[in-house]
């Protein structure tokens, strides 16, 4: 079974985001740069999928220099090679241009299963899994928990809204967005890391792919959130704040 | 007035037949020793080079030598009686090296101690003292083993070691009773020829049982890694740690057949106390078993010899069973080296592990909670930043940083050195000092938090570091020397420790007005500033008559030792300096060098439930049964494990008090910025 995970390289969750000159983006110089946690979960499921049924994991990833940290931890982890497109603009290309480069580099490669993260943790738009799938011209089910290899296809497990699951069958190949928490994540290791020197990296141009991936979607502004704060005292009996608490929780704050 | 003129008594001449018979048993006696000594020596030869190991430095190796083995002064400190018998008999053997090569020469008609010469009647009744004490010693020795009976020495009676004690015993009493008897006396023969055949015996029974530790314990002692619990680097691109038989060192192997089975690191192991599987006495039999078997070439798993995988991941890394061991067995690296073979390749699956790498890959700290947490800490508590002027660099760690109670310990110990008036700040941005996964034996997380901080320190131009967490101090100062120079580290008791004359004093006059309303002090601007207490004194003792405290008798403090500062940093006396300056310090029953672990370290606390009796439970019970009112610490996680292990007891427990809390509640509460 040959699979590939398309992952992006985002901000570390705990980066102090500063929004750059010309308030078009955000300013990446000193930020760290992690694996996003969707895609993390993506290249698991590959991972755990290849184990069971053989076969070849391949990350793709689409990012300037910094991506290596990146290709590595994923290359640690178990992933057999990795394609990686030179892309210094990352951050001006919109989920249309990037689709359109990934989609270049999976084409040549018939795979089996294309796996990606449900959304980046940067800009969390969702849209590059299922363009991709429509350029690839291969079906697509997204907030994929857990994935199945069956004789006629693939069984997934979706998620759907207030706790409640789907199960679908579909063709391979396919395309599937992953959802996180489906799995436990393995860590990287010292043999991972030192094994993954040896696994190859193939480095391709957009140019090479003859892919125009000039956006069309036009980022106007990027802006911080506005800080707000509204700190409630329910009063009464800690009967009352109690029931007071669960109320707010399940209807405002929708966490319950 | 007999024995001063009696000789030891030797037959005059052997036949023969006699002098054949005995090279016979001589050849027959070393060749069965020699036949299976050089199994062990092939198989401890064979094992890989310790990668790292030093001769030099070599005074503390002598030193040690001369202490531990020449002196046995670690056996005797730690158990006076079996002590000083073990000690009597090593003592008794020393001496009779001279008198058995003088013994066989004399077979052979070439003995060159003249019973009746000046030397030789010196050297004689020197050895008789000797064979005195060390048959008194053996007896003790083999009652403990088979009727006062220690349990740690295992259930199964061992009649090997029975017979090698009768052995013994019977060497120094022939050796003895031939001062009663003349040349000419045909028992003189009798004697001479059962105290031969004795030794004879005892020889072949060396190298395949315990008493292998007469031979290589020396050595193992000699050759140390140098200093404690020291986690040896990895050599090379195929080293992950101790993962197959191969990966074995000489040093673990050597140890391995050192082990002489007393069981002492069993018996102080925490582990091992509260119903685990690990029992540090059977891993380092289980590794020997491995050599016996299989040999340090082979290739199959190392953990398939222990009684679980999970055995080593049950160690709290607390370092007793390494300090206990009388014959050098370093525990620490083979329990950590067994982690790593499981870690460093993946093996090892566990939730709550496998949680805690992930939080230490991404993010800074070990609770997996954003950097801004820490940064929001540094302003609410006012934290200087440090900017390269100031003396110190206060490292907050983990708990320092992100824990409640441990942010209450910091800010209290920085108010503390600004009351005193030392310069600090902390780092804008600090990593985990890697201490969980060092010890959890993942390396890949530990370089790169060791790499990140020491290119901080440097980059702030760090030159000194205080920290209240010992784990945090023995990383930073030890453990990261493999991946550059720290600067010096210290822990706050020995910060402390060394300002006590500036800091304020309780006399058994002071009280404690109220530990939980400091606002009514301040009211009455009363100072507890040791300088002008004098003349706030007789005011507070009528202001308060009522608090039970004002009667005279000091608070009782009971100090818990935590491993890292005592045993791995050989820390004792600092923090009770400090304790001392609060109140009355009560010892616990197991304190200094044999203080019982918190449960916490090694990574344990990430780790989710225990299996068996919680440690911290049993240790906390410890602390309160003592009758103290507080019970002092002196580190971040014992502090954790003993909440919540006092929680379960309710309102009557003990106040639990870091020791900068202690210091901080003696400071005047106005002044203090």
């Amino acid at each position: 079974m040959k699979i590939i995970v398309a992952i992006k390289q985002v901000p570390e969750r705990d980066a102090q985001v500063r929004i750059d000159a010309a308030a078009k983006w955000i300013e990446e110089s000193g930020l760290q740069y992690a694996l996003n946690e969707s895609d993390a979960y993506a290249l698991e499921e590959a991972l755990q999928l290849k184990e069971k049924h053989g076969g070849e994991v391949v990350v793709l990833i689409a990012g300037p220099e910094r991506i290596g940290p990146t290709i590595r931890e994923a290359l640690a982890k178990g992933a057999d090679r990795a394609i990686a497109i030179d892309c210094a603009d990352l951050g001006k290309l919109d989920a249309l241009g990037v689709a359109r480069l990934l989609a270049a580099a999976i084409k040549p490669e018939n795979p089996d299963l294309v796996l990606t993260g449900l959304q980046s943790d940067d800009l969390g738009q969702g849209q590059t899994g299922v363009i991709l799938a429509e350029l690839l011209g291969l079906p697509h089910s997204s907030l994929i928990l857990h994935v199945e290899k069956t004789d006629a296809g693939l069984t997934v497990k979706r998620e759907l809204e207030e706790g409640w699951f789907q199960t679908i069958e579909l063709p391979a190949p396919a395309v599937l967005t992953i959802q996180s928490g489906g799995n436990k994540l393995r860590y990287a290791t010292l043999m991972g890391i030192k094994r993954a020197r040896s696994k190859p990296v193939h480095q391709v141009t957009a140019a090479e792919l003859a892919v125009d991936a000039a956006p069309v979607v036009v980022l106007e502004r990027v802006a911080l959130p506005q800080k707000q704060k509204s700190t409630q005292i329910l009063s009464g009996t800690p009967k009352d704040a109690a029931a007071a608490l669960v109320e707010k929780l399940k209807f405002e704050a929708r966490v319950l | 007035m007999l024995l001063l003129t009696a000789t030891l008594a030797e037959p005059q001449h052997f036949s023969l037949l006699e002098k054949l018979l005995l090279v016979v048993l001589v050849v027959a006696s070393v060749g069965g020793f020699w036949l299976r000594f050089r199994v062990v020596l092939d198989k401890i030869l064979k094992s890989k080079k310790d990668a790292g190991f030093h001769l030099f430095p070599i005074g503390k190796r002598v030193w040690d030598f001369v202490w531990e083995v020449a002196f046995q002064a670690k056996v005797i400190h730690q158990r006076p009686l079996p002590g000083l018998a073990h000690a009597f008999v090593f003592w008794g053997f020393c001496a009779f090296v001279l008198v058995t090569l003088n013994h066989f020469a004399s077979g052979f008609g070439a003995g060159f101690l003249d019973p009746a010469g000046y030397f030789g009647r010196f050297y004689y009744y020197l050895a008789a003292v000797f064979a005195l004490a060390c048959a008194v010693g053996i007896l003790g020795l083999f009652i403990r083993r088979f009727v006062v009976r220690p349990k740690w020495l295992g259930k199964k009676l061992s009649y090997q070691s029975g017979f090698i004690a009768f052995l013994i015993f019977l060497l120094m009493v022939t050796y003895l009773a031939a001062f009663f008897v003349s040349d000419a006396d045909p028992a003189t023969r009798v004697l001479w020829w059962v105290h031969t055949l004795a030794l004879l015996t005892f020889l072949p029974i060396i190298p395949h049982t315990k008493h292998l530790h007469l031979v290589l314990s020396p050595a193992t002692v000699f050759l140390s890694r140098g200093s404690f619990s020291q986690i040896p680097p990895l050599d090379g691109d195929e080293d992950f740690g101790l993962v197959a038989g191969t990966d074995l060192t000489r040093l673990v192997s050597l140890q391995a057949y050192s082990c002489v089975e007393c069981g002492r690191c069993t018996e102080h192991c925490p582990a091992a106390n509260t119903g685990k599987l690990l029992n540090p006495k059977e891993v380092i039999l289980s590794l020997r078993g491995y050599l016996n078997d299989l040999g340090p070439a082979s290739d199959a798993p190392l953990m398939k010899s222990l009684a679980a995988p999970q055995v080593p991941f049950q160690c709290t890394t607390c370092g007793a069973c390494e300090f206990q061991c009388p014959v050098g067995i370093e525990h620490l690296p083979i329990l950590v080296g067994l982690r790593r073979g499981a870690v460093n390749t993946g093996a090892w699956e566990d939730e709550y592990g496998s949680k805690l790498f992930l939080a230490l890959e991404r993010g800074a700290n070990a609770h997996g909670l954003p950097a801004s947490e820490r940064d929001k800490f540094i302003q609410k508590a006012g934290l200087p930043i440090f900017d390269g002027t100031q003396e110190y660099c206060l490292w907050l760690g983990c708990m320092g940083g992100y824990d409640p109670k441990g942010r209450e310990i910091i800010a209290d110990f920085a108010r503390v050195m600004n009351y005193l008036g030392t310069s600090f700040g902390v780092l804008r941005k600090e990593k985990c000092c890697g201490d969980p996964v060092r010890r959890l034996g993942n390396d890949l997380v530990f370089q790169q938090l060791a790499e990140a901080n020491l290119d901080a320190f440097e980059q702030n131009k760090v030159k000194r570091v205080v920290s209240i967490c010992p784990h945090c101090v023995r990383t930073l100062q030890e453990d990261w020397k493999d991946y550059g120079t720290p600067p010096p580290v210290e822990h706050h008791s020995e910060f402390l420790a060394r300002f006590a004359d500036k800091l304020p004093k309780r006399s058994s006059r002071r009280v404690e007005l109220s530990l939980n309303e400091p606002q009514p002090l301040a009211a009455n601007s009363l100072t507890r500033n040791p300088r002008e207490a004098g003349a706030n004194l007789p005011d507070l003792s009528k202001s308060q008559p009522q608090s039970p405290l004002s009667t005279g008798s000091e608070e009782k403090i009971v100090f818990h030792d935590p491993c890292y500062l005592g045993r791995y940093r050989n820390v004792y006396k600092q923090p009770r300096t400090v304790v001392k300056l609060a109140g009355e310090l009560v010892e616990a029953p197991r304190n200094h060098e044999r203080s019982f672990c918190c449960g916490a370290g090694g990574g344990l606390v990430f780790l989710g439930d225990e299996t068996g009796e919680r440690v911290g439970k049993v240790r906390a019970a410890e602390l309160v049964a003592t009758g103290a009112s507080v019970i002092g610490t002196a580190c971040p996680f014992c502090n954790s494990i003993f909440r919540d292990a006092l929680t379960e007891i309710g309102e009557s427990a003990p106040q639990l008090l870091d020791i900068a809390q202690l210091t901080a509640r003696g400071l005047p509460v106005s002044g203090a910025s």
